[in-house]
C-alpha cells in the first residue's frame, strides 16, 4: 500500500515539475517567428557585409589596376627612356665614327687639292724660239697633307727609311701642322718596323714631349711602354703605363695600360 | 734645304710616282722572283696551254691533275683535245709542227714523261717554236696518295710560274668543319680527311703560317677553349681566362695567336704567345661591345676585326697592340644592317668581309687604299671568306647548292665553284699557305 501511494506522489511531482516545460503551440509559432526575423536579419547584415566586401574588393582591384597601370606607364617610359638614351648613344658613336671616316676622307681630298694646286700653270703666250728669258715655272713644295699621304703610302707599302724621310720633312716643312703629332709618330712606327727600337723609343717619347696634348700622346706613351716591355725593361714599362694612367684617364690607352698593370705585377 | 733632305724629299716623290705607275699592274701581277719562260702574260688574258697525252699508269692521272689546277688558277686557259684530235708532236728527231698548234690558239706545249723517280716537265714556246725549259720533279711513291698529290699540285703551281709568272695554289689545301668535327680538302677538292676526332664540337680552324699547326674553337661542358693541334702531332688547350674564347687566329710571326675572350663586360681580342704561358694581353677598347674574328695585315703590324662598339657589327682596323683603331666598312646613319668577318689579303691591298644585303650575307671586298668596296656573290647566302695564297681566290661557305659547302671564288672574275661535297655541310673554310710535298 504504502508502495502504490509513493507510486501516485511521484507521478503528481513529476507532472508538477515538467508542467512548466512543455510550450503552447502559440508559444512555439511565436518562436519560430522570432527565429525567423532573427535569420532574416542575419541574413540581411551578411548581405550588406558581403555587399561592403564586394565593394572593398573591387575598390582595391581597382587602386591595383591603377597601380599597375601606373607601374606599366614607369617601367614603359623607364624603358622607352633607356631605348632612346641607348639609341642616343649609338647615334652618337655611329656619329664618331662616321667623323673619322669623314676626316679622313677630307685629308685624302685636302691632299689631292693641294697635289693640284701643285701643277704647274703653262703660260698662255708661247715663248719664242731662242727666248731664254722665259724660266720654266717653278714646281711648289708639296703641301703638308699630301706629303703625309706620300709618305703614310710607303708605310703601308713596307718601304720605312723613304716613309720616314717623308714624315721629317714634313715635320721640317710644316711644324705647326696638325699632322705634326701623326708624322711624328709614324716616324716611330717605321723605327720599330725596322726594328730599331731605340730609335723607336726616342721617337715615341718624343710624340708626348712634343705634342703632350695631341690624341697621339697617349698613343705614343703607351707604344713606348710595350717596346719598353718587349727589351725587358719591366720597370721602365710600368713607369710609362703608369703615366698613361695617371696623365691620360680617359684613353684607350689607358683602359689598355690598366689591365697590363694587373696582369704584369 | 740641305742636300740630305732634298734627296730624301725627292726619294719620296718619285717611289709614290713610280709606285703609282706600277700599282695597277702589280694589282695582277705578284711575280714571284725566279725563272720565267719567255712568254708575255697579259693580266685580263690567258695564255693557252696545252698539257700532252702523259705516258705510264698514271699518266692519265697527270695529266688530268694538271689540267684541273690550270683551270682552277684562273690565269691559264687549258687547251682541251682528245688525244686523237692532237696533232703529232713530233717523232725520234722529227721537229714539231709548232705553227699548227699556234693555230690551235697554244701558246705553250707541256711535255710531261713519266721516269723512275717522278716525272720530267718541258715547257715548249709554240709561238717561238723552242723547248724553253726541262726540270725533272721527284714524286713520292704511292700513286694518288695525299702526299703524292700534292708533289704534283707543286709541279703544276711551278709550271704556272713559268707561263705566268704568278706561282699557282694547287699545293694548298682547305679546313673546314663538318658535323662538329675540322676537315681537310685539297684545293681542288679532293682527298677530304678529318683532323679532330668526333664529339669536339670545333669552329673557327686557322692555318698557322707556316702550316705545321692549326687553331680552333672548341665547345665543351667546361666552356669555350682555344686549341692548338700540329699537324699529325699533339694538341695544346691555349691557357685562357673561363667563359667565352673564340676566333683564334696566328699572327705572321708564327709565334702570337689573338683570340676574342668575352665576359659580362663584353667580348674582346687578347694576344699571347701561341705556344707559352704568358699572360694574355688585351688589345681591343670595346667597352662593353663584342670584338672577334681578328685578322692580321701580311706584315704583322695592323689588325682587322669585327667590332660591335657602334651598335652593330662593323669591320675596324687597329694597329697591333690595339692602338689606333678606326672603322674600315662605312655605312649611312642608322643603318641596322652590319659587316663581318673580315680577312686581310696576302698581298695586303683588299680585305675580303662578309656584308648583309637584303637580309643576306654576300662576299665584299674593300681596298685598303682607295676604300672601294667591291661585292662578288649574290646569289644565295655566302659567308666566311678566307683568301688563297694568291690574293685573288677566296673560300667561303655558301648555301647556293641547297647546304652549306664551301665554294671558291676568283675575285677578278667572280666565276665560282664548288669545293666540298660534305654531306653534313661544310663552314668556316680556312685556306692554308702554299705547302710543301714531303
Amino acid at each position: 500500500m504504502t508502495g502504490r501511494r509513493l507510486g501516485r506522489a511521484g507521478a503528481t511531482a513529476a507532472l508538477v515539475f515538467t508542467a512548466g516545460c512543455f510550450a503552447t503551440r502559440s508559444d512555439v509559432r511565436v518562436l519560430q517567428g522570432d527565429i525567423l526575423s532573427f535569420r532574416t536579419e542575419a541574413a540581411r547584415a551578411d548581405s550588406a557585409r558581403a555587399r561592403q566586401i564586394a565593394s572593398v574588393v573591387a575598390a582595391l582591384g581597382t587602386v591595383a589596376d591603377s597601380a599597375r597601370a601606373t607601374s606599366d606607364r614607369l617601367s614603359r617610359f623607364q624603358g622607352d627612356t633607356r631605348g632612346d638614351l641607348r639609341s642616343i648613344q649609338q647615334q652618337l658613336l655611329q656619329i664618331q665614327e662616321l667623323t673619322g671616316q669623314s676626316q679622313r676622307r677630307l685629308q685624302e681630298l685636302r691632299a689631292d687639292m693641294e697635289a693640284r694646286a701643285q701643277q704647274p700653270v703653262p703660260s698662255p703666250v708661247a715663248p719664242a724660239p731662242g727666248d731664254s728669258a722665259v724660266v720654266a715655272p717653278v714646281q711648289a713644295a708639296p703641301g703638308p697633307n699630301q706629303l703625309y699621304q706620300l709618305a703614310y703610302d710607303q708605310l703601308r707599302r713596307g718601304s720605312y727609311s723613304a716613309a720616314r724621310a717623308g714624315f721629317e720633312e714634313l715635320l721640317r716643312l710644316y711644324p705647326t701642322s696638325e699632322l705634326a703629332p701623326d708624322a711624328q709618330i709614324n716616324i716611330a712606327e717605321a723605327y720599330a718596323a725596322e726594328g730599331i727600337a731605340a730609335s723607336a723609343d726616342s721617337a715615341y717619347a718624343a710624340v708626348v714631349s712634343k705634342y703632350p696634348r695631341s690624341m697621339r700622346a697617349p698613343t705614343g706613351l703607351y707604344k713606348l711602354a710595350l717596346s719598353m716591355a718587349r727589351q725587358g725593361r719591366r720597370a721602365d714599362a710600368r713607369t710609362a703605363m703608369d703615366r698613361v694612367v695617371r696623365e691620360y684617364p680617359t684613353s684607350d690607352e689607358a683602359d689598355l695600360a690598366r689591365e697590363w698593370l694587373r696582369t704584369n705585377r | 734645304m740641305s742636300l740630305l733632305r732634298r734627296c730624301a724629299l725627292a726619294c719620296v716623290v718619285s717611289l709614290a710616282a713610280v709606285a703609282a705607275v706600277v700599282a695597277p699592274a702589280r694589282a695582277q701581277d705578284t711575280t714571284v722572283a725566279g725563272v720565267r719562260i719567255g712568254l708575255v702574260y697579259a693580266p685580263g688574258t690567258r695564255p693557252g696551254v696545252l698539257v700532252l697525252p702523259v705516258d705510264g699508269t698514271a699518266g692519265d692521272s697527270i695529266r688530268a691533275i694538271l689540267e684541273r689546277d690550270f683551270t682552277y688558277g684562273d690565269r691559264i686557259n687549258v687547251i682541251t683535245l682528245e688525244p686523237s684530235a692532237i696533232p703529232q708532236f713530233g717523232s725520234g728527231s722529227a721537229r714539231p709542227n709548232y705553227p699548227l698548234f699556234t693555230r690551235l690558239g697554244v701558246a705553250a706545249i707541256l711535255q710531261v714523261t713519266p721516269t723512275s723517280f717522278g716525272i720530267q716537265v718541258t715547257v715548249h714556246n709554240a709561238g717561238k717554236g723552242v723547248a724553253e725549259r726541262t726540270k725533272a720533279f721527284p714524286l713520292p711513291s704511292g700513286t694518288l696518295s695525299a702526299d703524292w698529290r700534292l708533289a704534283l699540285h707543286a709541279v703544276a703551281d711551278e709550271i704556272e710560274q713559268w707561263v705566268t709568272g704568278v706561282r699557282g695554289i694547287a699545293a694548298t689545301r682547305i679546313l673546314y668543319v663538318s658535323a662538329g668535327r675540322v676537315w681537310q680538302v685539297d684545293s681542288d677538292g679532293a682527298n677530304a680527311i678529318a683532323i679532330t676526332s668526333s664529339g669536339s664540337n670545333a669552329m673557327s680552324p686557322v692555318w698557322h703560317p707556316k702550316a705545321s699547326h692549326i687553331a680552333y674553337m672548341t665547345m665543351g661542358a667546361t666552356g669555350q677553349q682555344v686549341v692548338i693541334r700540329e699537324i699529325g702531332g699533339a694538341t695544346r688547350v691555349l691557357p685562357t681566362r673561363s667563359g667565352l674564347n673564340m676566333t683564334p687566329t696566328f699572327a705572321p710571326d708564327g709565334y702570337t695567336i689573338v683570340y676574342a675572350h668575352g665576359a659580362e663586360s663584353g667580348t674582346d681580342l687578347y694576344a699571347t704567345n701561341a705556344f707559352g704561358n704568358e699572360p694574355a694581353r688585351r688589345i681591343t677598347v670595346g667597352r662593353g661591345s663584342d670584338n672577334t674574328q681578328p685578322s692580321f695585315s701580311p706584315d704583322g703590324r695592323r689588325l682587322a676585326f669585327t667590332s660591335g662598339r657602334s651598335g652593330h657589327p662593323e669591320v675596324y682596323i687597329s694597329d697591333a697592340d690595339g692602338t689606333n683603331a678606326e672603322l674600315l666598312t662605312p655605312y649611312n646613319f642608322g643603318d641596322q644592317s652590319y659587316r663581318a668577318n673580315p680577312d686581310w689579303s696576302p698581298d695586303g691591298r683588299l680585305i675580303a668581309f662578309e656584308a648583309q644585303l637584303a637580309g643576306r650575307m654576300q662576299v665584299m671586298t674593300i681596298g685598303l687604299r682607295d676604300r672601294v668596296i667591291k661585292r662578288h656573290t649574290s646569289e644565295g647566302t655566302n659567308e666566311q671568306p678566307s683568301w688563297a695564297p694568291d690574293a685573288r681566290h677566296l673560300v667561303f661557305t655558301s648555301n647556293r647548292g641547297g647546304t652549306k659547302q664551301l665554294w671558291v671564288l676568283d675575285v677578278e672574275s667572280n666565276t665560282v665553284r664548288q669545293l666540298t661535297h660534305a654531306p653534313a655541310g661544310a663552314r668556316f673554310g680556312a685556306w692554308s699557305p702554299l705547302l710543301r710535298a714531303r
